[in-house]
């Protein structure tokens, strides 16, 4: 069975998309992140001071959120014990697995196995292709992202549409997201009207609302018309075999209900035992996402229309994805896998305040990205990441399931010059350093060197030029030694 | 193509780490979705749904019916799909629907029609239960899933005797043993702050919804 | 109460923060402690611990731990929570199952952050009559507060201090960029970092900013002196000595 062309015809509801109004999808699996630095990647960022701010202003106003809605209840409580659902989960996994699936079969979702990105891309094109699918709607999956999905489907001829709001922006600029979260947390009001006004060919109001409302149809036709969605899921729950997820703008259930077929991505990690693990995990996972009590949509989903119901998709599949997650099993690195994706960590992280997310390179950003892309892509490609924070312990202190960031960031540093990944230059550095500062006396003696060559080059006790050795940090920045008058 | 068996080898392969046992979950946890010691579910349940931009309206059992028209009228409705979850209020409110002039149909005759379904203005729905703690109403495939998001306007009629404590209360119990394929939550209407944090209602699902608090 | 107090100065002290070692020393000194430097004492290990690279780290640790385990129990002050931190709660991960991890404990249980050290006895500093008119921003280390859970103990210090205003900051407890290698390693987001520290400073109005690590300090002061903030930028320790002046 071909693709069928979707239907463009505006009886149906709402209004087409006009034709090339995406641009082509981003790849984020096809970058390697050695070619460039993560400061070279900053610097995007760092150049746009407007955008520094609104990423500033928009994190500090959901950590303030954040701390209002858990202000007396016994938020630490909640945590510890989110943390032993996860913890739990994940060393029991291969049984809860075993357990999710047979649960789901029999409910009738068909479940696929997806080893790796590669193969979550013909799994789901397949999918697809066998059923004639010409539209897909998606709702914001981040494991979608980390396969590259939209650009496969793409490539077999299949209209995406990407129906959360941010995403869709993302997704007609040719954009990538850059948080969690918020996706389009780097872009400005004037250049979403400036996008949504070339789509459609007039001059829209510059308003929020109006833009929202431009987007709100074109997605509605696409909804009615789409032969499948695709979403992702934020949790499995081994005990009832099913999928939950949350959004806020409806998009995700719309997605689930109106296509005949409903196809969800999801990593293997995301599992909980029970469903009543929910009533720890839910309110964390929204309060420390958005401060939000609840999010306003919270679908869970346990198969295909079932009989005398009056909608809902008449097949579900559900594609699990390891793409590196099993390797992490019983390791070092284990605890990374307990990341239920609330933003928390991005949000408080200084770095990411200063950088935006796109600096990371790949599909997560923030504390958490510095983590798992190292570890999904391995430390050739990612290793530097573990670099790009100051260790300064935010993210630990606000993790809804208490991921220790911190160790795994410097188990990271660890394991890149455990595996020889460090450049030769700072590998020199540093045994150079141990050989000088193992002993006192040497200790003293290059501790005076060092004195007298910046005492020759301070004027009045500040050093404000360029200091060999020091020359990328004193680009910015004096040392001062004695006291500034 | 990996299947069942080589996929679970890959995951069962590694060792297994510390397991610190999975906590009991017989009581509700402390958390912000949970009913406070003393607090009304009833009162709760309207504060919070009003929190999050709900219109809650009390009504008694013999007004409901009339209710469910005047806020149908009151959002401006002319086409309007109601679910068979009414259960005994579905013919009341067909009823005053129609005296009240609008267009009544079933939603599960309109659900299949896209066309029809997208020209809906509103939509009333029963419930199987509602979360005093999170201001949520909860449905189910029995519902519709897209029920309570396809129109612009949803009207919901919860009972004072669906309301449970909160989340735990919910997902711990009996009471989604009628949930049949899915359930849902929703809390007050769609919402979008994607664009500069900027609130916006209405985005996917409805902009408006009415909570009839039958007691 | 008086004691005798072991001050280890760190190795940032030696190179470029000579002076926070010694106001450390007058302040001791001034409330009567017997104060001894340790001699022979080069770095905590913290560069290539925090770098990944465990072995010179170890190397150059096990040297100041034979100058800092001396057979006493004296306590053993630093100007520096980040140094503190290292010495009290990393090195019983980096000496782990080695012959140098008893004598790293009996360190970690001796080492105090020289502003914890002081709000011991609030009451002695005050009876010293510390005086300064000025406005004061704290900015916490984020080993100190993160690491140590040290937030109260240098607001108690500075409180003692008579005439001088603390005014909460923005920003206080967001990490100002410095992150050891990273400033030198990511030189234009560290700047980055600390421009939105400086920022709040300024737009707060305050007369000095304060820390107690001069980890910090290096990077905020280096980097305000290059823009020309007018905020003046003070340890702890510094501040203190000035007060009882």
């Amino acid at each position: 069975m071909s693709a069928t062309t979707p239907r463009e015809d505006a009886e149906v509801g709402g209004r087409p998309l006009p034709p090339g109004w995406a641009a082509p999808a981003h790849q984020p699996g096809a970058d390697s992140l050695a070619d460039t630095t993560f400061e070279e990647r900053a610097r995007e960022n760092l150049a746009r001071p407007f955008q520094r701010t609104a990423i500033a202003n928009a994190t500090d106003h959901t950590v303030f959120a954040l701390q209002r809605r858990f202000a007396g209840t016994a938020h630490d409580a909640l945590r510890d014990e989110a943390r032993r659902i996860r913890a739990h989960a994940i060393t029991n996994l291969p049984t809860y697995l075993e357990q999710w699936v047979d649960r789901a079969e029999a409910r009738g979702t068909q479940v696929h196995f997806a080893a790796d990105e590669a193969e979550a891309r013909r799994i789901v094109a397949g999918l697809c292709a066998e059923r004639g699918v010409g539209r897909v709607v998606k709702s914001k999956s981040m494991a979608s992202e980390e396969v590259s999905l939209n650009s496969a489907l793409e490539g077999a001829g299949i209209d995406v549409v990407e129906t959360d709001l941010g995403e869709f922006v993302v997704q007609a600029m040719g954009d990538r997201p850059s948080h969690v979260i918020a996706p389009i947390l780097h872009r400005t009001q004037g250049e979403v009207h400036e996008l949504f006004s070339a789509m459609a060919g007039e001059d829209l109001p510059d308003d929020p609302e109006a833009l929202t409302g431009f987007a709100r149809e074109g997605l509605r036709h696409a909804f009615l018309t789409a032969d499948a969605g695709i979403s992702g899921g934020n949790f499995l729950i081994a005990e009832t075999g099913e999928v939950a997820m949350v959004t806020n703008e409806g998009n995700g259930r719309l997605t689930t209900s109106l296509p005949r077929i409903h196809i969800a991505l999801v990593g293997i990690e995301k599992m909980l035992p029970r469903r009543t693990d929910l009533a720890v995990l839910l309110p964390l996972l929204t309060g420390h996402g958005t401060g939000q009590q609840i999010t306003t949509y919270v679908s869970v989903l346990g198969g295909p229309r079932g009989a005398g119901e009056p909608d809902g998709p008449e097949e579900m599949h559900v594609v699990l994805l390891d793409g590196g997650r099993s390797a992490l099993l019983g390791g070092e690195f284990e605890e990374a896998l307990h990341c239920i994706r609330c933003g928390a960590c991005q949000n408080v992280c200084p770095v990411y305040r200063q950088v935006g997310g796109h600096a990371y390179g790949w599909v997560y950003g923030g504390p958490i990205g510095a983590v798992l892309t190292p570890l999904f892509r391995g430390q050739a490609d990612g290793g530097e990441l573990s670099h790009a924070t100051t260790l300064c312990g935010a993210c630990d202190d606000i993790c809804p399931v208490r991921i220790p960031l911190h160790d795994l960031l410097l188990g990271l540093r660890r394991r890149r010059v455990a595996e020889d990944v460090a450049p030769l230059s700072e590998r020199l550095a540093f045994r150079a350093w141990g050989l000088a500062w193992r002993h006192p006396a040497t200790y003293r003696a290059s501790t005076a060197v060092a004195r007298a060559g910046l005492a020759v080059l301070a004027r009045d006790g500040v050093v404000s030029r360029r200091v060999p050795g020091l020359a990328r940090w004193t680009a910015t920045r004096d040392l001062v030694l004695g006291r500034r008058r | 193509m990996t299947d069942r068996a080589s996929f679970m080898a890959a995951v069962a392969s590694t060792p297994r780490g510390h397991d610190p046992g999975l906590p009991d979950r017989a009581a509700a946890p402390d958390a912000p979705t949970e009913l406070r010691a003393g607090e009304s579910p009833l009162d709760r349940f309207q504060t919070e749904a009003e929190a999050v931009s709900t219109i809650v309206e009390r009504v008694d059992a013999a007004g409901a019916a009339s209710a469910v028209a005047a806020a149908l009228e009151a959002a401006g409705a002319g086409a309007v799909a109601i679910a068979a979850d009414l259960g005994d209020l579905l013919e009341p409110v067909r009823e005053a629907c129609r005296s009240a002039g609008l267009q009544v149909d079933d939603y599960a005759d309109v659900a299949p029609e896209r066309a029809r379904a997208a020209a809906l203005d509103a939509t009333v729905t029963g419930c199987l239960a509602a979360v005093a703690a999170t201001g949520s109403i909860v449905t189910t495939g029995a519902t519709g899933r897209a029920a309570a998001l396809i129109a612009p306007t949803h009207v919901c009629v919860v009972r004072a005797d669906q309301v449970v404590d909160g989340l735990h209360a919910l997902v711990d119990g009996d009471v989604l043993a009628a949930a049949g394929s899915m359930f849902a939550l929703q809390s007050g209407p769609s919402r979008s702050a994607d664009i500069e944090k900027t609130l916006i209602l209405g985005v996917h699902g409805p902009g408006r919804v009415h909570v009839l608090l039958v007691v | 109460m008086t004691r005798r107090v072991r001050l280890f100065t760190t190795c940032l002290a030696d190179v470029v923060a000579r002076r926070t070692a010694d106001d450390a020393e007058h302040v001791l000194r001034a409330l009567g402690h017997d104060v001894e430097r340790v001699h022979g004492a080069t770095c905590c290990g913290q560069p290539a611990f925090n770098s990944g690279f465990d072995e010179p780290a170890r190397a150059v640790a096990a040297a100041t731990l034979r100058a800092l385990d001396d057979g006493t129990d004296d306590p053993i002050v630093l100007p520096s929570g980040s140094c503190t931190s290292m010495l009290r709660l990393h090195w019983r991960e980096l000496f782990h199952g080695r012959p140098e991890a008893e004598g790293a404990a009996r360190v970690a249980r001796r080492v105090r952050e020289l502003s914890a050290f002081l709000a011991d006895d609030p009451a002695a500093l005050r009876a010293l009559g510390p005086r300064l008119d000025v406005r004061v921003g704290y900015h916490d280390s984020c080993h100190m507060l993160r690491e140590l859970r040290l937030r109260e103990e240098p607001r108690t210090v500075l409180a003692q201090v008579e005439g001088l205003e603390l005014v909460p900051l923005a920003s206080g407890e967001r990490c100002c960029g410095f992150g050891g290698t990273f400033s030198g390693r990511y030189p234009e987001v560290s700047t980055a970092m600390a421009d939105s520290k400086i920022a709040d400073v300024d737009a707060t109005g305050v007369d000095l900013l304060v820390s107690a690590d001069p980890g910090c300090l290096l990077q905020l002061e280096g980097r305000m002196s290059r823009t020309g903030s007018p905020v003046r930028v003070r340890h702890v320790a510094s501040l203190l000595r000035e007060a009882l002046a």
